[in-house]
């Protein structure tokens, strides 16, 4: 379409200085979002074509610098080294110019052309804050271009000025910025070294930076390079090191933050009195000793209202509509083309139920997407973390964990999607393998079937036992984590506060639709395979009458006696366990219809007419179980209560004692996470490894914890 | 003396960064945590760790056991 060559735009700047914000004003839907090679980082890009040239943006994770430290940095440095672009465009906070320029100061040493998007420069005008852009252009040799992506202003002179600035890149080269004397006689030493001895090195990297990162010993960068560093000559680190001390990577800093501070006296006026911020103002409050942690509570319970309530009746009608009418119709289509009754049963229970048993699951994750980046937006995410890190660092988590297991009671899956708040990986993996022991809705209607049977005077006291026990768990077991899968990290909670900012709503909205839409697409698939996996272990061999014939039944005697240790050691027991691996509720649906099943077959003799069919549908084996993945999320108490289940309670009193129905509650609370929550894991990581973990040590666990209760009680003398 | 015992309020010179292990040292001055910096304290979370500091215009929070690395000057 176009013959011009791409111009290809690196987008790099600190946090919080509304990148994401200035991307989605100029891309908008264009946007294409992906990961990371590897990483569970986040990748945008976007295409388009401006005033005759085609832009392609790419979107580097935010970061404060570009040491090898964080995951955010090391992607960052390594994709600007490895595949320079044709420029950088750099988001600069202007209410924040000094640390910000910290950045800035990093990107110019890699000599890449470089324009500055001076953004949230109204608010810094309002603020009384005065930057001379021309100068500070004419200093660092860039174009400094006033933008506002929230009020959409100065965004079209940004892209002219790419565009210049691709049409003539030697023209606009950062300037080379002198870091003293000192410095810049030790980066001559090491040039003359790396001249004579790896010349080669001088294609592969950018000079400059190469030279301040043999200087600053950066490990990675040696290692690369294939330098040790015994054989760099010794003379010019000795030299450094008698006049300013050992710590050379300190040393840096200092210069390129003393050189950030000259600029910022040359450029920056500051208003001569202050009146104290509105973020001030809002933190005297929020982050007060005794209103803080009040204040905090409210807004958990706000979050976990509006996340799961609001997103329930949307989440009602997709079930209701992928259970009633799509299935009618498709009754109706494979009815008049004469498809035998298996493929009717297979689109229907197999096909519609998974791509139902996914998207029921939408509401909800836009629902958490949205309040969440809402929160992280406007800047309190940061203050929850704060309040609340003192009590989850006791028990080796970071502030931030504490919203996504509070997400995990309403659904494990949201929670598991509320982790990518976490910056650092092992926080985030860690955080994430905690959650399925919070006790979620979909488990809620197991435990109220058998506290109603077993435990009718202490219900109540018993359900909270079984949300104890998970959390009691989930504090050992992240200490056991901490001391075996993680050991040898460093925790770190050096966070900044940012100043509390209204989020623009579009952006809101692009965010929360591409994580919708990736859910949608990459755990989907997963979702939507086991549904159809589940049908063909229920419903074959076609035509079986008796529940313990089928294939399920089979394979629920085959591993029974693994249960027998724990109480429940019967097929019965085992089948609905298994079932329960697309959704903890279905347990109670498999239960019913093996120890209750309806007498279902005189309605589709008489009645095989469409309104009837559903009926019929839904309470067909697999049918039961899409309704309890449809209602997963919503405590499903009321969703249960329809139904007659006196002939179910009566079965299970007869299979069960009450120590053995504690320990099946037990074993359902721990045992491995949904499918949706593994699916979700494996979309979230990348990787098979941390998802495989959680089901592995959730169902060990399950195992243990089930068998001590079991045996313990016995012991006891419980057994009655 | 450190940062960690400043109460809140009071501001001080960053003398320099010790104690702290690598990846920290180096995040602590990737965030303006530098020498010659002056840094306030603003407050301590309600339960007692973190605590907030301005520097360079801007907040950072940080756990005690962090600031404890950083040996600083009380400044009036």
């Amino acid at each position: 379409m176009n013959n011009r060559k791409q111009i290809v735009v690196a987008v790099a700047g600190n946090p919080n200085a509304g990148k994401s914000t200035l991307i989605n004003a100029i891309a908008g839907s264009r946007l294409h979002v992906g990961n990371w090679p590897g990483v569970t980082v986040e990748k945008k890009e976007a295409g388009f074509e401006f005033e005759g040239h085609y832009i392609r943006l790419v979107d580097l994770p935010g970061c404060y610098s570009l040491s090898p430290y964080t995951q955010e940095e090391i992607i960052t440095r390594d994709y600007l080294v490895q595949e320079p672009p044709d420029l950088i465009v750099n988001v600069v906070d202007a209410t924040n110019l000094e640390r910000n320029l910290y950045l800035t100061v990093q990107l110019m040493e890699l000599g890449i052309p470089l324009v500055m998007a001076l953004n949230i420069y109204d608010e810094a005008e309002s603020k009384g804050l005065r930057i001379n852009a021309s100068q500070m252009a004419e200093t660092l040799g860039i174009a400094v271009i006033p933008t506002s992506a929230v009020k959409k202003s100065g965004l079209d002179d940004l892209l002219r000025t790419v565009v210049q600035v691709a049409d003539s890149p030697e023209a606009h080269r950062p300037k080379r910025l002198n870091y003293g004397e000192d410095v810049e006689n030790a980066l001559e030493g090491i040039l003359d070294h790396i001249l004579h001895s790896h010349a080669s090195l001088l294609d592969r990297y950018p000079v400059r930076w190469l030279l301040l990162k043999i200087l600053e010993e950066d490990a990675s960068v040696l290692k690369a390079a294939n330098i040790t560093s015994g054989s760099l000559p010794q003379q010019p680190f000795d030299h450094l090191r008698r006049a300013h001390g050992d710590d050379i990577e300190g040393l840096m800093a200092d210069a390129r933050y003393a050189m950030v501070a000259g600029l910022c006296r040359e450029v920056l006026s500051r208003p001569e009195k202050r009146n104290p911020e509105l973020t001030e103002r809002i933190d005297r409050i929020v982050l007060n000793r005794f209103l803080g942690i009040p204040i905090f509570m409210a807004a958990m319970w706000l979050l976990f209202k509006l996340t799961f309530d609001l997103s329930a009746p949307f989440g009602e009608w997709i079930k209701d509509m992928t259970g009633g009418p799509f299935k009618r119709w498709t009754e109706v289509v494979m009815g008049t083309i004469g498809a035998p009754d298996w493929t009717v049963s297979l689109v229907n229970d197999g096909v519609i139920a998974g791509v139902g048993s996914v998207l029921v699951f939408v509401p909800v994750i836009f629902a958490m997407m949205f309040f969440i980046t809402f929160l992280e937006g406007s800047g309190y995410m940061a203050r929850a973390a704060f309040v609340m890190d003192r009590a989850m660092h006791a028990i080796g988590l970071h502030g931030k964990s504490f919203i996504p297991m509070l997400l995990g009671f309403g659904c494990n899956v949201a929670g598991i999607y509320a982790t990518r708040t976490l910056e650092n990986p092992k926080d985030k993996v860690l955080t994430a393998l905690l959650i399925p022991l919070m006790s979620c809705g979909a488990r809620l209607p197991v435990y109220v079937l058998f506290v109603g049977i077993f435990f009718p005077d202490n219900s109540g006291t018993v359900i909270w036992v079984l949300y104890i026990l998970g959390m009691a768990l989930a504090v050992l077991m992240g200490f056991l984590f901490k001391k075996t899968l993680f050991r040898g990290e460093v925790p770190m909670f050096i966070m900044e506060l940012p100043p509390y900012r209204m989020p623009s709503f579009v952006s809101l909205c692009l965010h929360t639709w591409e994580k919708g839409k990736h859910f949608l697409i990459k755990a989907g698939t997963y979702i939507f395979a086991v549904s159809v996996l589940v049908w063909f272990l229920l419903n074959l061999p076609w035509g079986v009458e008796n529940k313990h014939e089928s294939y399920l039944g089979r394979a629920g005697s085959v591993i029974a006696p693994v249960f027998k240790p724990l109480g429940f050691g019967t097929w019965e027991a085992a089948s609905s366990l298994i079932t329960g691996v697309i959704a903890k509720e279905i347990v109670v649906g498999t239960m019913g219809e093996i120890y209750a099943p309806k007498k279902d077959d005189e309605g589709e003799k008489e009645q095989p007419t469409l309104g009837e069919d559903v009926k019929e549908i839904m309470v067909s084996f697999s049918g039961a179980g899409i309704k309890a993945v449809s209602s997963l999320f919503y405590l499903p108490i009321e969703a249960e209560k329809e139904e007659d289940t006196t002939a179910l309670n009566e079965a299970v009193k007869g299979h069960f004692t009450p120590l053995s129905a504690f320990a099946f509650m037990a074993f359902v609370l721990l045992y491995m996470p949904c499918m949706v929550v593994v699916a979700a894991m494996r979309q979230e990581f990348g990787t098979w490894r941390w998802a495989g973990m959680a089901a592995l040590y959730s169902t060990l666990l399950a195992w243990v914890v089930a068998f001590l209760v079991y045996q313990g009680g016995m012991l006891l003398g419980l057994g009655g | 003396m450190n940062l960690s015992e400043l109460k809140p309020g009071q501001k001080g010179r960053i003398l320099k960064l010790e104690s702290t292990i690598g990846p920290i040292r180096r995040r602590l001055m990737d965030m303006g945590v530098v020498p010659g910096e002056i840094i306030k304290v603003e407050k301590v979370a309600p339960m007692g760790d973190p605590i907030e500091v301005t520097l360079k215009g801007y907040s950072l929070s940080l756990r005690k056991g962090e600031a404890r690395g950083v040996e600083i000057e009380v400044q009036p």
